[in-house]
């Protein structure tokens, strides 16, 4: 909390005032929606081989453009940063995996889920491993990234199991594939994609939902309602057609782990 | 906006860290006999040997110094079991950290054996000492008065170097103190202690080595 008021200050000294985020009518006048995207959390969004932002975050930006009738302008976020482009009015909307949570919520709008965001075990199919009961013993060494939020839960709840503490996600996933640790507890959403480059293990991912899921939607500035309220229905029509779980796994290459449930309500 | 410092959140870790600070402190202590029995050999070999072993220890020697010691655990770590060697964490950045120590303590002692002058051998000849005793009187009090203070600089940077173990899953003191952070979110406090315990490590080695190489080599030097 404290770093995202920071990071909010900051940003209000970068960009000034806080400039007005603009209402659907003005967006629409303007020709060209401004979407904040990460290319920092691959496959979300990424750099291709033309060096272009691309993913699955463009993708679904692309689509809503296409529906608004405008131009889209996609522009770079990081995670630190990407609340405060928003909140100061310099994206019309953001994506970046903004899981809805209380304390951003203050800060900004969200709209409907876009997909849900899942925790879960990274194993291989030699390991046996089925589930959480099984992480529980000195036979299992797990590895994860020091520092990240499944750790204090798999000291308490996992007291049996060795612990490797790497550095970052890519030493992470070699590791798992060179044998060092037999799983990981962490998120899922990406690892089909992310150990795509490791062809020659048979992978397994296992979900665990009884973990918790949370949902991302698209951040909109508070008390933009002209434009969120639209957003809410491009998105229903896009979970509806199928549009968003077909983009999910083109760039996930696998389907989302819990699906969204989507209501003509909201 | 005043942070206040609250060091009791942090008090129920010192053990903790301080097993870590032992980790350390044999991180360290491995790394440099390895590396200066190493080192050793090969500036035995730079200095007296001949053609292709000569280039390549001097080879080995260049490659070493000029490439980053993060990169060189890296490819042990990660590349290596690509090619069937899977080294353990605290294996991979113990080796890593000895080749890396053994390239510096050639150079080192390179320049112990190059210290050493004619005429002093010639000296000990003429006053007729054998071999053995021209060693003993005469090479080793030379080249130990001459070495000891950088060997002893080279232990305490090796002990400050073995915080880059944490990023290959060690869990000495630096590492460690990132596992706390992570849970307290006491940054400032846990940080200063790391650097205590490290401050501790290296006085207590400096005031270690001054004594030895006071008293037993008569090498003239202070602490502070």
């Amino acid at each position: 909390m404290l770093r995202l008021l920071l990071g909010f200050a900051l940003a209000l000294v970068l960009v000034g005032p806080v400039a007005e985020a603009r209402t659907l009518d003005e967006i629409l006048a303007d020709g060209t929606v401004r979407v904040g995207v990460n290319p920092n959390l691959p496959p979300r969004a990424l750099f291709n081989d033309q060096n272009e932002i691309d993913g699955f975050e463009p993708d679904v930006a692309r689509a809503i453009a296409e529906k608004l009738g405008v131009e889209l302008e996609l522009i770079q976020v990081g995670s630190p940063d990407r609340i405060p482009f928003v909140a100061a009015g310099r994206v019309d909307f953001v994506m970046g995996a903004m899981s809805r949570k209380a304390g951003r919520a203050l800060v900004i709008d969200y709209t409907v889920p876009l997909h849900s965001e899942n925790y879960g075990i990274v194993t291989t199919e030699e390991s046996g491993i089925e589930g959480l009961a099984d992480l529980n013993s000195p036979d299992v060494t797990l590895v994860q990234v020091r520092g990240t939020t499944a750790i204090p839960f798999i000291r308490s709840q996992m007291p049996e199991a060795n612990l490797l503490l790497l550095d970052n996600y890519t030493d992470r996933d070699r590791a798992l594939a060179q044998g060092r640790a037999d799983a990981s507890f962490d998120g899922i959403d990406s690892m089909a994609f992310r150990l795509s480059v490791f062809p020659d293990r048979q992978w397994k991912i296992i979900p665990s939902p009884e973990w918790g899921v949370t949902y991302s939607g698209l951040g909109v500035q508070k008390g933009n309602y002209t434009l969120k309220d639209w957003l809410n229905v491009a998105l229903y029509e896009l979970h509806a057609d199928g549009t968003i779980e077909e983009l999910w796994e083109k760039w996930f290459l696998a389907p989302m782990a819990t699906q969204v449930p989507f209501t003509p309500y909201f | 906006m005043a942070y206040t410092l609250q060091f009791g959140q942090v008090t129920p870790y010192l053990w903790y860290m301080a097993g870590g600070a032992w980790i350390a402190l044999q991180l360290a202590g491995i790394a440099f006999l390895f590396g200066w029995a190493i080192g050793l050999v090969f500036a035995a070999v730079s200095e007296y040997g001949r053609g292709p072993l000569r280039w390549a220890v001097r080879g080995y020697v260049i490659f070493i110094l000029n490439t980053p010691l993060l990169v060189q655990i890296f490819f042990i770590y990660f590349a290596l079991p690509d090619v069937g060697i899977l080294l353990g964490s605290y294996e991979a950045v113990a080796i890593g950290m000895a080749l890396n120590a053994s390239a510096y303590l050639t150079e080192i002692q390179r320049a112990g054996f190059r210290s050493l002058r004619r005429q002093e051998l010639d000296a000990a000849e003429t006053i007729g000492f054998s071999r053995v005793q021209t060693i003993r009187y005469v090479v080793l009090p030379h080249i130990v008065k001459v070495l000891f203070p950088p060997l002893s600089n080279q232990y305490i940077i090796l002990t400050m170097t073995t915080s880059i173990a944490a990023i290959f899953g060690v869990e000495e003191l630096t590492g460690r103190a990132y596992n706390i952070n992570a849970e307290t979110f006491r940054s400032l406090e846990i940080f200063s202690i790391a650097a205590l315990y490290y401050v501790v490590l290296t006085f207590v080695a400096s005031t270690v080595l001054y004594w030895i190489g006071h008293y037993f080599f008569r090498v003239q030097g202070k602490v502070f």
